[in-house]
């Protein structure tokens, strides 16, 4: 008996194909049981997430048999007429563990290293366990597939640093602040990224949020959403002597702050430490005034290059990564453990 | 100073402890330098342990050298800035007991390790004369609380280099700033500025009890240069205080004074010494 797997994921097909073969949670015990009712699988475990449905199986049939018995599986399933073809992939062993290890260890998501998979994968192998469709083959896997993952998380960097405007700038903040708890941001203008990034920095603890914009219903909606308060966009200078991290996001074709604007500020705030994230363009804020002490600016540029520096660090650990999981495929796949499985 | 057991000489003095010590701050100053690389991220237990290896030996030296003369071992440039490194090292391992805080060591060791190196030249340890002429408890407190007062200077001096490396790092945008272990700013600077009032502190303690126990029975107390050097520091710490918190002068003006301030202690501290009748007994 051999492990096998089938699937679509994001690398393979945009999410309107792999929609049409997603797994409703409740639906996948009755799916199991087809697929050990049809003799296709002994044992069996259905992911079926966002970015990827697939199918893991452990059979008596030949990969070539396995694999078209599957993908029938799934058309007739779901009631899909038409093929299924380069948006599927097929693996057998050792390749199917080694997908899974992958997966596991977040090697195989959208955002490379990633812990959310881990917790979707164990959710999918419980819901399969405690309806027993899981047995010796499927266990051992998918539980070594876990406790790689974990070694993957301690022993290299690949889920070190923010990859995301968003959470790199949540992570500038704490660079800079002792606790973000003291802290208030104010958000001028509201754009997506801005709001995003205003989320994250509440979500951390910020004290709270104030937001300008010169649509005030949509300041006052995000504000009664995020907890925070709506200030006429003109009144957004006389902020600055509260808040400590200022989001910039406006439409406007100019510089809204600049050397001579925020130096009066500055004094005004008795020189506290200021981060400015300008993530609007055209810019928003002169970039002249990161010369100013105890002023920290950053523009869109500037965070995303440090979120694409850290998505490097991630891709020069694969190779590590990609080792560990050779070294455990090749251990789970010895004549012994086979024997005892 | 060798000392002398039951007739036999013992080779290994306190120098040599102290010696010792110091071999283990430059380990430690080269480990620090593949972890200021790595970004502080791995093994500072090894640092400290290195650091803590050390700080055994310079108090042995130290125990050896007050047990020898009965009483506080601060009455030459030697024992000075041995005293010095103790109150720093002493400071470090018990923070460093928190294990977020012990990548601090990577920033002590080269400062313990310059120190020591200058301590143990041998002009600075002369062979002791006649007894100073004033001794006591009085004497003895006096000089450990001003010593205790250039530690916490030095560690202010230390989180003042951590600031301004992490500031310059924040302002250029550096991956460093990000991948680093280095606290917030903020909370650097809040560490500095509250050694640098506790040393303070310390150091109006030691220089009244001096006034006290030793200006009052000596002609030409307040002339003498290491009298007035150390007004001169006391002023000049002062001054940072103020301007800190009367004018929020903080931020990196605040740390290049806390650098440059333990700088100028560190670059006439000894010359004056050597002036001063008062405090250099030939």
């Amino acid at each position: 008996m051999s492990v096998v797997v089938i699937g679509l994921s994001h690398r393979s097909c945009p999410v309107e194909v792999r929609e049409r073969f997603a797994f409703a949670e409740a639906r996948i015990p009755e799916a199991l049981q087809a697929l050990r009712g049809a003799g296709i699988a002994e044992e069996a475990v259905i992911v079926s997430t966002c970015n990827r449905v697939e199918i893991y199986a452990a059979t008596a049939l030949e990969p070539g048999p396995a694999f078209a018995a599957l993908k029938q599986f799934l058309l007739d399933f779901h009631a899909v007429t038409g093929g299924l073809n380069t948006e599927l992939y097929a693996l057998a062993e050792p390749q199917s563990l080694h997908h899974l290890f992958k997966v596991a260890g977040g090697l195989d998501s959208m955002v490379l290293g990633e812990t959310e998979i881990l917790g979707q994968l164990k959710k999918a192998y419980d819901l399969a366990l405690q309806h027993r469709h899981t047995g010796a083959r499927l266990n051992k896997a998918f539980q070594r597939a876990f406790n790689t993952a974990k070694q993957i998380r301690t022993d290299t960097n690949i889920q070190r640093g923010s990859i995301s405007i968003a959470s790199v700038a949540v992570e500038l903040a704490e660079k800079i602040f002792t606790s973000l708890g003291e802290h208030e941001v104010l958000v001028l203008g509201a754009g997506d990224t801005s709001e995003k990034t205003a989320r994250a920095l509440m979500s951390r603890g910020a004290r709270g949020v104030v937001f300008a914009n010169r649509s005030p219903e949509r300041a006052q909606l995000l504000a009664a959403e995020l907890g925070g308060r709506a200030v006429p966009f003109e009144d957004w200078p006389a902020q600055f002597d509260r808040v400590d991290i200022a989001i910039s996001s406006t439409s406007a074709p100019h510089f809204i702050l600049d050397p001579p604007r925020l130096e009066p500020l500055m004094k005004q705030r008795r020189h506290r430490p200021l981060l400015l994230i300008d993530i609007a363009v055209p810019r928003d804020i002169d970039p002249a005034v990161n010369y100013l002490e105890n002023v920290y600016l950053y523009n869109v540029d500037d965070l995303q290059t440090i979120a694409d520096d850290y998505l490097k660090l991630r891709h020069d650990e694969i190779r590590r990564c990609e080792q560990i999981i050779s070294e455990k495929v090749m251990v789970l796949l010895t004549p012994q453990n086979l024997r005892r499985q | 100073m060798i000392l002398i057991y039951a007739g036999r000489v013992n080779w290994f003095t306190d120098r040599h402890w102290f010696l010792l010590a110091v071999i283990f701050y430059g380990l430690s100053t080269i480990y620090s330098v593949s972890l200021w690389r790595r970004g502080f991220r791995k093994d500072n237990r090894v640092n400290y342990l290195l650091l803590l290896a050390g700080f055994g030996c310079h108090v042995t030296a130290m125990g050896l050298r007050g047990f020898s003369l009965q009483q506080c071992p601060v009455n030459n440039l030697f024992e000075a800035t041995m005293f010095v490194g103790w109150a720093i090292v002493t400071a470090y391992l018990v923070i460093g007991l928190v294990s977020g805080l012990r990548f601090l060591g990577a920033f002590v060791s080269p400062l313990m390790f310059f120190l020591g190196v200058f301590a143990l030249m041998p002009a600075l340890d002369p062979p002791h004369g006649p007894k100073p002429e004033f001794t006591g408890a009085g004497v003895s407190l006096h000089a450990a609380f001003i010593l205790q007062a250039y530690g916490a200077f030095g560690l202010a001096a230390v989180a003042g280099l951590m600031y301004l490396s992490q500031e310059h790092n924040l302002k250029f945008h550096k991956l460093r700033a990000f991948a680093s272990l280095l606290p917030p700013i903020q909370r650097l600077e809040i560490i500095s500025a509250r050694l640098l009032r506790n040393g303070f502190i310390l150091l109006t303690v030691g220089l009244v009890i001096g006034v006290i126990v030793i200006g009052q029975h000596k002609d030409g107390y307040f002339t003498d240069v290491k009298v007035i050097w150390s007004l001169l520091v006391w002023a000049l710490y002062l001054g940072l205080l103020v301007m800190r918190w009367k004018f929020a002068q903080g931020g990196r003006r605040f740390a290049w004074g806390a650098v440059a301030a333990f700088a100028f202690v560190l670059l006439t501290f000894w010359g004056t010494n050597l002036l001063s009748p008062l405090h250099h007994h030939p």
